[in-house]
C-alpha cells in the first residue's frame, strides 16, 4: 500500500488506525482518529490522546527527514518545502498549547532532540506516557535540568545545528537569509555563526527552522545596483566572467 | 448537440486507444506530464518528462464506421525543451514539460505554448504538402549548379509531396521566472498570456519575448515569513481582464487587471472555512489546491485539492456551491500517504464541453467523473486489461467498510504508484484522454 518500497514504521499506529476505523464509519464522520477532539467517538479519551501524540511524533520525525533529504543537483520544490515547514510550525503550536513547559525550555528541549545524530525524536508527552514501545532518550526530568543548563545549551546549539543542517542546506544550494557579503565569504560552516542564527533561536518563537531553508533567489539574479562593497562588485564580475567561460565551453 | 455531456446515466464509456510503451518498465523520460486538446478537439497534445511534445490528430470520421469517432494518430513529435544547467546555483533545470496550452487557430498553422520550470516557448505546427521544384541555380538534390551550364531561365513550380508536419519555435520567453513555472494561460484576447510560478505571475504579449509585466507578487520581503505559494493560475475564458490564482493554503483569488497594474489586491477571495472536525496535522497539505479551471461558460470555476473537487460560483466567495469527494477513504490514511510523499501529488481536473460533468484522476489508475446535473458519480479504470476495442468500461468501487463485496477493491490493495494526474476532455464530444504514468488512454462514448 505504501508503494515506493518505504518500510512501514510505527506499525503500532497503523493497528490503532485500523481499530478506530469502524467507529469512524459508524458515525459517518471521517476517520480522523488523530484528532484530539473526538471525545466519546473513539474507544476512550486516553487512547485518542496517545494516537494524537504518537502521530504528532511520527509526523515530526518524518517532517525533519523530508526537510533534510534532497536530491543533489536538483532544486527542491518550494511548495513542498513551505508545506513541510508549516506542518512543523503547527506541531510546535500544538506542543506549546499543551503547556509542555516554557517556550524556552521547549525550544532547547526539542532542539537537542532534533539535532541528535541518531534522529531520535520525542516530544515531552510521548517520553512520559509511553516509555515501553518507544525508546526514551530523555527522562521526564529533563525539562527541569534544562533550566539549569540553559546557557550551555545556547552556546552549543549553533554548533549542533550546523552539523545537522549545514550539510543539507549547502548541498541544496539554499543559504540562510544573509547579506550578500556573507555569501561571498569562504563557504564554510563559520558563516552560520553570524548574528542571524543565534538571535533567531534565542527569541524562542521558532525552531532552527526559522532559518529560511530557501534562498532569496532574486538576490542572486539581480545585478548589483551600486557597489556597496568593492569585494562584492569584483566577485560578481568574476562570476559573470565564469558564466561567460562556461557558456563558451559548453557550446564548443 | 449530440454527445456533449448529457447525464452520466446515459453515457457508457468505451476503450478506444492506448498510446505508449506496453512493458511495465517505465523509462523516466516517457512519463507523461501534461495532456491538452486543442480548441476544436482535432488535435491532442502530450508533454513528457523528457521535454518532448507529441501531437495526435483525429482521423476524419469514416462512413464505414459511423458508430466510431475518428482515431487519434501521431501527427507530430518534437523536442520542445532541453535540460539546462544553472551555473550560478549549480542546479539542473528539468526539461519536463509542465503545461501545454493551445492558441485558438487563426490560419492554416497551429500554435501552442509549452513550458518547463523556467522557459516558455511558442511553437508553430504547420503542414507542408507541396514543394517547389525547378530551381535555376540548384539541382534537385540541392547542389549548386555550375553557372556556365545555365542557359535558360524557368519559373519554379510547386509539386505535391508527402505530407510533412513541421514544428518550429517561433518565440522563446525566457529569464522571467525565478521560481518554478506551474501554469500558463492564454487570454481570450489572443494577444497576451500569463505565466505563474510559486510566487509571481507575469503577463506576456505573444509577439514580444524580451519583456513581461509582473502582475502578481506574493513574495514577502523576508523569505522567512513565507507561508504560502501560488499553485495554479488561469485567465477567465471570456473576460480578458480577469484571472484567478490558487494557493497552497486552499484559497483562490480573483483579480481584475483594470484595477491596477500590480494585482496584489485581489478583487475576490474564495475560501471555505475549515471543518474543525477534520482538523489534523495534514489539514493544510490536503487543502493545497493543485488545479483551478474555469467552466467554459465562465460562470463557475473548479478547484482540486487532495481529497475533493469543488465547484465555485464566481459570485459567491464564502463557500463552493458543490463539493465532490474523490477518494474520501484516503482520509484515514493520510499519515501513510504523508510518509510516502503521495500527499504532495498534484491532481488536475477538467470540465466536459457543456460544463455538466467534471473529471479528475485518483490512484490505482482510477479516474472519477461527477455529473453535476444528475448528481451521480462513477469510478473508471485505465488499464491494459480493459483495452479490447470498444469494450465498455465497468465502474469500479473501493470498499471502505469491513466487508468487501465481489469486484470491489480494498483500500489497502490500491497501487499508489499508479496515479492519474492528467486528464483532458474533448471540447465538443464525449472523448476523453487519460494519462497513466507513461501511457495515454483515449476513451469514447459508446454510440449505438
Amino acid at each position: 500500500m505504501l508503494g515506493r518500497g518505504v518500510k512501514r514504521k510505527w506499525s503500532c499506529l497503523e493497528e490503532l488506525e485500523a481499530e478506530t476505523l469502524p467507529a469512524a464509519a459508524e458515525k459517518e464522520r471521517n476517520g480522523e482518529e488523530g484528532g484530539g477532539d473526538d471525545d466519546g467517538f473513539l474507544v476512550g479519551p486516553s487512547k485518542s490522546d496517545m494516537n494524537h501524540l504518537q502521530q504528532r511524533q511520527l509526523v515530526l520525525g518524518l517532517c525533519m527527514e523530508k526537510l533534510q533529504s534532497y536530491q543533489a543537483g536538483m532544486e527542491l520544490s518550494l511548495r513542498r518545502s513551505v508545506l513541510l515547514i508549516n506542518t512543523l510550525r503547527q506541531i510546535q503550536e500544538d506542543m506549546q498549547s499543551e503547556g509542555a513547559g516554557t517556550s524556552e525550555t521547549l525550544l532547547n528541549h526539542t532542539d537537542s532532540c532534533l539535532l541528535r545524530e541518531d534522529m531520535q525524536v520525542t516530544c515531552p508527552g510521548c517520553a512520559e506516557e509511553d516509555g515501553d514501545s518507544l525508546s526514551p532518550p530523555l527522562s521526564p526530568e529533563f525539562p527541569s535540568q534544562e533550566a539549569n543548563s540553559l546557557p550551555d545549551q545556547q552556546k552549543s546549539l549553533p554548533a549542533a545545528a550546523i552539523n545537522t543542517f549545514s550539510d543539507a542546506v549547502s548541498a541544496m544550494g539554499y543559504l540562510s537569509d544573509l547579506t550578500l557579503d556573507d555569501i561571498f565569504d569562504d563557504i564554510d560552516t563559520s558563516m552560520y555563526e553570524t548574528s542571524e542564527l543565534p538571535s533567531a533561536w534565542s527569541a524562542g518563537s521558532l525552531w532552527p527552522i526559522s532559518v529560511s531553508l530557501w534562498t532569496d533567489e532574486d538576490v542572486k539574479m539581480r545585478p548589483p545596483s551600486h557597489p556597496s562593497a568593492g569585494t562584492l562588485q569584483s566577485c560578481l564580475m568574476d562570476l559573470n566572467e565564469l558564466d561567460h567561460i562556461m557558456e563558451i565551453l559548453v557550446k564548443s | 448537440m449530440a454527445g456533449a455531456g448529457g447525464g452520466n446515466s446515459d453515457v457508457q464509456w468505451c476503450f478506444s486507444q492506448v498510446k505508449g510503451a506496453i512493458d511495465d518498465d517505465v523509462a523516466e523520460a516517457d512519463i507523461i506530464s501534461t495532456v491538452e486538446f486543442n480548441h476544436s478537439g482535432e488535435l491532442l497534445a502530450t508533454g513528457d518528462k523528457g521535454g518532448r511534445v507529441v501531437i495526435f490528430q483525429q482521423e476524419p470520421e469514416s462512413k464505414n464506421q459511423p458508430q466510431c469517432r475518428g482515431e487519434y494518430n501521431v501527427y507530430s513529435t518534437f523536442q520542445s525543451h532541453e535540460p539546462e544547467f544553472d551555473y550560478l546555483k549549480s542546479l539542473e533545470i528539468e526539461e519536463k514539460i509542465n503545461k501545454i496550452r493551445w492558441l485558438p487557430q487563426k490560419n492554416a498553422a497551429q500554435f501552442l505554448l509549452s513550458t518547463n520550470d523556467k522557459t516558455i516557448k511558442l511553437w508553430k505546427i504547420s503542414e507542408r504538402d507541396k514543394r517547389p521544384e525547378g530551381y535555376n541555380l540548384k539541382e534537385e538534390d540541392g547542389r549548386y549548379r555550375d553557372l556556365n551550364t545555365v542557359t535558360t531561365l524557368r519559373v519554379p513550380v510547386f509539386r505535391p509531396m508527402d505530407l510533412m508536419v513541421e514544428a518550429s519555435p517561433r518565440r522563446v520567453f525566457a529569464n522571467a521566472h525565478t521560481y518554478h513555472i506551474n501554469s500558463i494561460s492564454v487570454n481570450s484576447d489572443c494577444e497576451t498570456y500569463l505565466s505563474a510560478d510559486d510566487l509571481r505571475i507575469n503577463l506576456w504579449n505573444l509577439e514580444i519575448n524580451d519583456r513581461s509585466f509582473n502582475i502578481v507578487d506574493i513574495k514577502p520581503t523576508n523569505m522567512e515569513e513565507l507561508t504560502e505559494v501560488i499553485t495554479a493560475a488561469e485567465f477567465h475564458p471570456n473576460q480578458c481582464n480577469t484571472f484567478v490564482y490558487s494557493s497552497s493554503k486552499g484559497t483562490i483569488r480573483l483579480c481584475d487587471m483594470r484595477a491596477s497594474a500590480l494585482c496584489d489586491q485581489h478583487a475576490k477571495q474564495f475560501e471555505e472555512p475549515e471543518d474543525p472536525n477534520n482538523r489534523s496535522f495534514f489539514s493544510e497539505i490536503i487543502s493545497s489546491i493543485s488545479d483551478v479551471k474555469f467552466s467554459h461558460s465562465g460562470r463557475y470555476m473548479m478547484t482540486r485539492d487532495y481529497l475533493s473537487v469543488k465547484i465555485w460560483d464566481l459570485n459567491m466567495e464564502s463557500r463552493p456551491v458543490e463539493t465532490y469527494q474523490v477518494h474520501e477513504y484516503l482520509r484515514s490514511k493520510l499519515c501513510s500517504l504523508y510518509e510516502n510523499d503521495c500527499i504532495f501529488d498534484k491532481f488536475e481536473c477538467c470540465w466536459n464541453g457543456n460544463d455538466s460533468v467534471v473529471m479528475t484522476g485518483s490512484y490505482n489508475n482510477f479516474f472519477r467523473m461527477f455529473d453535476r446535473g444528475y448528481r451521480q458519480d462513477v469510478t473508471l479504470e485505465a488499464s491494459r486489461e480493459n483495452s479490447k476495442p470498444r469494450s465498455v468500461l465497468k465502474p469500479r468501487k473501493v470498499s471502505t467498510g469491513g466487508k468487501r463485496k465481489k469486484d470491489e477493491i480494498s483500500v489497502d490493495s490500491l497501487d499508489f504508484n499508479k496515479k492519474i494526474l492528467h486528464t483532458a476532455w474533448h471540447p465538443l464530444d464525449n472523448i476523453i484522454a487519460v494519462a497513466t504514468t507513461n501511457n495515454l488512454y483515449i476513451f469514447q462514448e459508446k454510440l449505438n
